[in-house]
């Protein structure tokens, strides 16, 4: 759980189900958590000034005003991260949050114990990390040619076709991305990835980066873009480049079916 | 054997009746016209075998005795007309009687009416060999005969080049005229089925255009009401459907937190297991029902890295599979157009049956074809489980049926996984059978345009 030395997290819940407002607020007070939770958007801008809070945890779905509303509202007001509720059938939603600067996103019906290492992870980012969550979110992440899209958690090769990663590899992928250059060793990986990915991330870091060469087309007994160091650990190799829009033509990627 | 040199299509059949049809009226037309002319010609011809066999007569009569041979020497004959000078009469007892209408043909009448000088002593007429010849053996004043031999010439009209030409010419452009208006005819009728195609495969498919023929503008306008009424049925349906995969979310929801309240961590962890369980229960009759497949744009994507994250995820979430349980063959990466989470989710649903029922898996995906399969990407997914019925083979596609032998509750499945399959990547243009393989096991063939 969250170290004792440091202060409870304050976390504001919005949701418009009442039992789901007030046994969220109760599995987090057990985690040790400050819960305040609102009801819909207006609540929520009511109880906003009243509070210090760590963390939103926001249900798209909100009568009145729209959780994306309150999202765009709240990123102009702070940088405090967000959890987004969707429904799986808000995959639009999803990236629209994804895009305005929420943090992460927990599907309906939800895991609690999921949602719980989401939002340890975020926190966890948000605390490491405190002055890089000032810039805008990277709409695409570009590296040797390579494009990664995190709304739409895809990758995209020099000709714009998608190429499918699984949850893992693209877990590890942006942690990688996120530290070009940097040698990180396989605990510091595994502590990086833990809590960021939803499943169990089972095989061990080494098959998870031979997978991920063998994607990127990085051979892997001379790998360029993914290198082993020597006394165990990997670095991405590569400039990498953040940009605020999607490049033109690959937004434009996706067209009418056949 | 006529029915595999029968063209397939209406328009086909059509012109090669109309042209058949037509061949046959000009034919006959041609023939009559030919005939017509044929007879002219044979009175002609006939006129000119008389009066060169008169020529003959004439010559002999008038001539002297003895410079009557040379003359007649002289005389033009011509096909169709024999001449002699004889002693004795080419005409015989026992022969045939001259044929009916030949005699008048060749105006033998008139030798009788001649100018006395002229006349002959004795005329004696008789038929020939055939029913086309005619013998007039006529006796000089002197008692010599002039015998002659006179027939109908033969004519043929089908060996007249003008016939075949005209025949091949009309022919042609008949051909011509047909087919192209056939084509023209017989457009709403492919456009219709194509239009039906698309309905099949995107209920919101662009509707007909409502012109043309009052029966083609009539047929459009009906199956433009009939896709409207498919619409407004799956749309209710649809919607019905996401209304209540979005209410049991809720209660879903508030479940499981309340599970997180149980002191009892053995049914805590059962309930949770069962909500699991209903969730994706939930989830695949919404994916089933909405189609998600419809919505979500189609974009490049390589197959062999997506069939390779399909069975990566399959095994990560089965930790007691050994390496080889889940393996690929084929091309490092194959470029396809399609819709990314639809597609992994039809190939995930195939995997995890093979994984579910045979223990393994294995995607041999086959590269772009050659020739007329180049257009169709193949991809097998085989298991080494105990295969199913053959019987069953198509029946596993219907919505939630299971086979009771090899899947129940323990195995899990809500009946929807191979139907959600099959409608996604028929959406995709292909499609999915099953089959039992030789060497044992089940093979799902998959097939997508490339």
């Amino acid at each position: 759980m969250v170290d004792n030395m440091e202060p409870p997290p304050h976390i504001l819940v919005v949701d418009d189900d009442r039992e789901i407002r007030d046994l969220l607020s109760k599995f987090l007070e057990r985690q040790s958590c400050r819960v305040t939770a609102a009801r819909d958007a207006r609540e929520a801008r009511r109880l906003w000034p009243l509070g210090r809070y760590h963390l939103v945890v926001l249900d798209l779905m909100l009568p009145g005003e729209s959780g994306l509303e309150f999202a765009r509202w709240l990123r102009s007001q702070s940088d405090v991260p967000i959890v987004m509720l969707t429904a799986m059938s808000e995959e639009t939603d999803r990236i629209v949050g994804l895009e305005l600067g929420a943090d992460d996103y927990v599907a309906k019906p939800f895991n609690p114990r999921e949602l719980l290492a989401r939002i340890r992870a975020v926190l966890r980012r948000a605390s490491g990390e405190g002055n890089s969550t000032q810039e805008p979110p990277a709409k695409a992440i570009r590296f040797a040619g390579w494009t990664l899209e995190p709304a739409r958690r895809r990758l995209l090769n020099q000709d714009g076709v998608e190429v499918p990663l699984t949850g893992g590899e693209y877990e590890l992928l942006m942690v990688l991305v996120e530290r070009p250059n940097r040698v990180l060793t396989r605990d510091m990986l595994m502590d990086l990835l833990r809590g960021r990915q939803a499943g169990p991330f089972d095989r061990a870091i080494d098959v998870a980066v031979s997978r991920l060469r063998r994607k990127l087309e990085d051979d892997g007994r001379n790998p360029s873009l993914i290198k082993t160091v020597r006394g165990g650990g990997y670095v991405l190799a590569a400039t990498v480049e953040k940009a605020a829009e999607l490049p033109q033509g690959l937004a434009l990627a996706g067209g009418t079916a056949p | 054997m006529i029915r595999r040199l029968l063209p397939c299509s209406l328009a086909g059949r059509t012109a090669l009746f109309l042209t058949l049809a037509l061949m046959l009226v000009q034919a006959a037309g041609l023939t009559i016209h030919a005939l017509d002319r044929l007879d002219l010609q044979r009175i002609m011809l006939s006129r000119e075998v008389s009066t060169r066999a008169f020529i003959f007569w004439r010559t002999a009569v008038l001539a002297s005795p003895d410079r009557r041979p040379t003359m007649l020497q002289e005389v033009d004959l011509m096909r169709g007309l024999r001449a002699d000078l004889s002693e004795l009469p080419a005409v015989r007892p026992g022969m045939p009687p001259p044929p009916l209408g030949l005699a008048e043909l060749f105006q033998v009448k008139q030798w009788r009416t001649l100018p006395p000088h002229l006349r002959p002593r004795t005329l004696l007429v008789a038929g020939g060999p055939t029913m086309r010849d005619l013998v007039v053996a006529s006796q000089l004043p002197d008692g010599n005969w002039v015998n002659l031999w006179l027939s109908v010439p033969v004519l043929r009209p089908w060996h007249s080049s003008a016939f075949l030409v005209a025949f091949l010419l009309m022919t042609g452009a008949a051909l011509a005229l047909i087919l192209w208006a056939t084509r023209r005819l017989t457009r709403p009728v492919s456009a219709l089925a194509r239009a039906a195609e698309r309905l099949g495969r995107d209920v919101n498919a662009p509707p007909l255009p409502e012109n043309g023929p009052r029966e083609v503008a009539t047929a459009a306008r009906a199956f433009n009401t009939m896709a409207e009424r498919i619409r407004r049925f799956v749309g209710d349906r649809t919607q019905m459907l996401a209304a209540i995969g979005h209410d049991l979310r809720t209660p879903i929801t508030r479940l499981r937190l309340r599970a997180e309240f149980l002191d009892d961590d053995e049914q805590r962890r059962k309930m949770l297991a069962d909500l699991d369980e209903m969730e994706a229960m939930v989830n695949a009759t919404l994916a089933f029902a909405r189609d998600d497949a419809a919505t979500e744009p189609s974009v490049p994507l390589d197959l062999a890295a997506l069939c390779r994250t399909v069975l990566d995820e399959a095994a990560d979430a089965r930790p007691e599979l050994t390496n080889e349980a889940a393996s690929y063959e084929g091309p490092e990466r194959l470029r396809i157009r399609a819709r990314p989470m639809a597609l992994k989710r039809a190939l995930a649903n195939l995997v995890g049956n093979a994984l579910n029922y045979g223990g393994t898996v294995r995607i041999l995906l086959d590269g772009h074809g050659s020739g007329a399969e180049s257009s169709l990407v193949r991809m097998r997914v085989e298991d080494d489980g105990p295969g199913i019925p053959e019987d069953c083979l198509e029946v596993v596609f219907q919505p939630f049926r299971r086979l009771e032998t090899s899947r129940n509750r323990e195995t899990g499945g809500t009946g929807l996984g191979l139907p959600i399959a099959r409608n996604i990547l028929r959406a995709h243009g292909g499609d999915v059978v099953l089959r039992n393989r030789q060497q044992g096991g089940l093979c799902a063939l998959v097939t997508l345009p490339a």
